[in-house]
């Protein structure tokens, strides 16, 4: 078979794929969450490992977000590697304190002593399900030293960051939007990890740069084809990961364009957007820049206010528009 | 006639489907309530049922294979000795029920 042999997943299967392969690899390795075994998780993420590698590494947890997260920092700490699963990421605040104030600081604290190899795996995003199980409160974590956080927009970077994660020495968080699970995408057949900390080019461009992450990629992707139709060539950097940040990319790519709009379902205050645009200004003078993200208020179940609410192509269209009318 | 099976929708969030089995083979004849084709969705099965007698003539996708939502997946016909177009374009989709389960 070529090295470049490529299969179709959807989304949840690349997951399943990354989990099988480092769980063979890896025997330290488990898996905590709610309805995991037997039942396969929400998104049938996990479907066959219970089966696979049997109830002392593939666990059901109750409800409770911050026993299951300080459970997975000690499993972690001694000497088993946890994948803690949180299904939605607005229920990871119940496990902020055994995350950050112990998983992200043992090893420092412990002058490298302890280290804390833990994946909480989680979702973000709105789909329908209203104000406390729709945010993306992904900038939050980068804010903390320590903490590495990964958020995939395609089943290959699902599959191989997920991979990435289960090999790092300290903690990562792991975003999936709920969005992207209908979706699927080539996966390559040979065994591939994608290092944290490296952005992909997904459309090459001339006029503008987009840098966005994980399902807003795809909204990054209509607004680039409808702006085609204009004549107007956008350059989509998928951030991948953001902590660490990969900002030579970025400002590769702003650089050679000369505008830079960020676009991120979260908040925009003190959001992704903030710190890559305030990065990239340090490095690039005279850059262009405009940042889009939800609106100031909480996401309804209510789907014309939902809708209404997140980032679309309308928005991105009409912001990359207004961003060139600048020059 | 000749008929196009396609992939039958809408179905919430669900663009693309892949194929999971056929029930026939090629010169099959399904009557109506008979199960054509099992495709999966991300975390579903759809079972597609004629809802007309119709003879399956290509299949297009086979088992393991990918299709969008009202791409076609094999062409029928009334009668097995028909002729075959080279272009489905103008070809009218077979009536089907199906059940997402």
């Amino acid at each position: 078979m070529s090295s470049d042999a490529r299969q179709k997943l959807f989304f949840r299967e690349a997951i399943i794929r990354a989990l099988r392969e480092e769980m063979d690899r890896n025997e330290r390795i488990i898996v905590l969450g709610q309805d995991v075994a037997e039942f396969g998780g929400s998104y049938r993420e996990f479907e066959g490992l219970f089966e696979r590698f049997g109830r002392a590494r593939v666990r059901n947890t109750p409800v409770a977000e911050s026993a299951m997260i300080g459970l997975g920092v000690g499993a972690a700490a001694a000497g088993l590697r946890a994948l803690v699963t949180i299904t939605y990421m607005d229920f990871l605040m119940l496990g902020l304190d055994p995350l950050v104030n112990y998983a992200a600081k043992a090893r420092y604290k412990t002058g490298g002593q302890i280290e804390v190899p833990l994946v909480v795996k989680t979702t973000a995003g709105a789909k329908g399900q209203g104000v406390a199980h729709s945010q993306c409160i992904e900038a939050w974590l980068m804010a903390v030293p320590g903490l590495k956080v990964v958020v995939p927009a395609t089943p290959a970077d699902a599959y191989g960051l997920l991979k990435s994660a289960l090999r790092e020495r300290g903690p990562v968080v792991y975003v999936d939007h709920k969005r992207l699970f209908p979706t699927a995408g080539e996966v390559p057949n040979e065994e591939t990890l994608i290092p944290l900390g490296e952005a992909a080019i997904r459309r090459c461009g001339s006029d503008v740069t987009i840098a966005t992450f994980s399902f807003m990629t795809r909204i990054a992707e209509r607004s680039a084809e409808r702006l085609a139709a204009e004549g107007i060539s956008c350059e989509i950097v998928d951030l991948r990961s953001l902590a660490p940040l990969d900002m030579a990319t970025v400002c590769g790519s702003a650089g050679r364009t000369g505008a830079l709009l960020t676009l991120e379902e979260g908040q925009l205050s003190c959001g992704v957007g903030a710190e890559v645009i305030f990065r990239a200004r340090e490095s690039l003078a005279n850059l262009r820049t405009a940042r889009i993200g939800a609106l100031p208020a909480p996401v309804s179940s209510n789907p014309i206010l939902e809708a209404a609410c997140i980032p679309d192509v309308e928005r991105v269209t009409d912001a990359v528009r207004g961003l060139l009318a600048s020059r | 006639m000749i008929y196009k099976l396609v992939v039958p929708g809408p179905i919430e969030d669900v663009e693309e489907v892949r194929v999971l089995e056929w029930h026939g083979a090629s010169g099959r004849a399904f009557e109506a309530g008979d199960l054509i084709v099992e495709l999966e969705t991300y975390k579903a099965i759809v079972e597609v049922r004629a809802a007309q007698h119709g003879i399956l003539r290509a299949l297009l996708c086979a088992a393991g294979e990918w299709q969008k939502v009202g791409l076609p997946l094999a062409v029928m016909s009334d009668d097995g000795a028909e002729a075959l177009p080279d272009s489905l374009a103008a070809v009218a989709e077979l009536p089907v029920e199906f059940e997402v389960s």
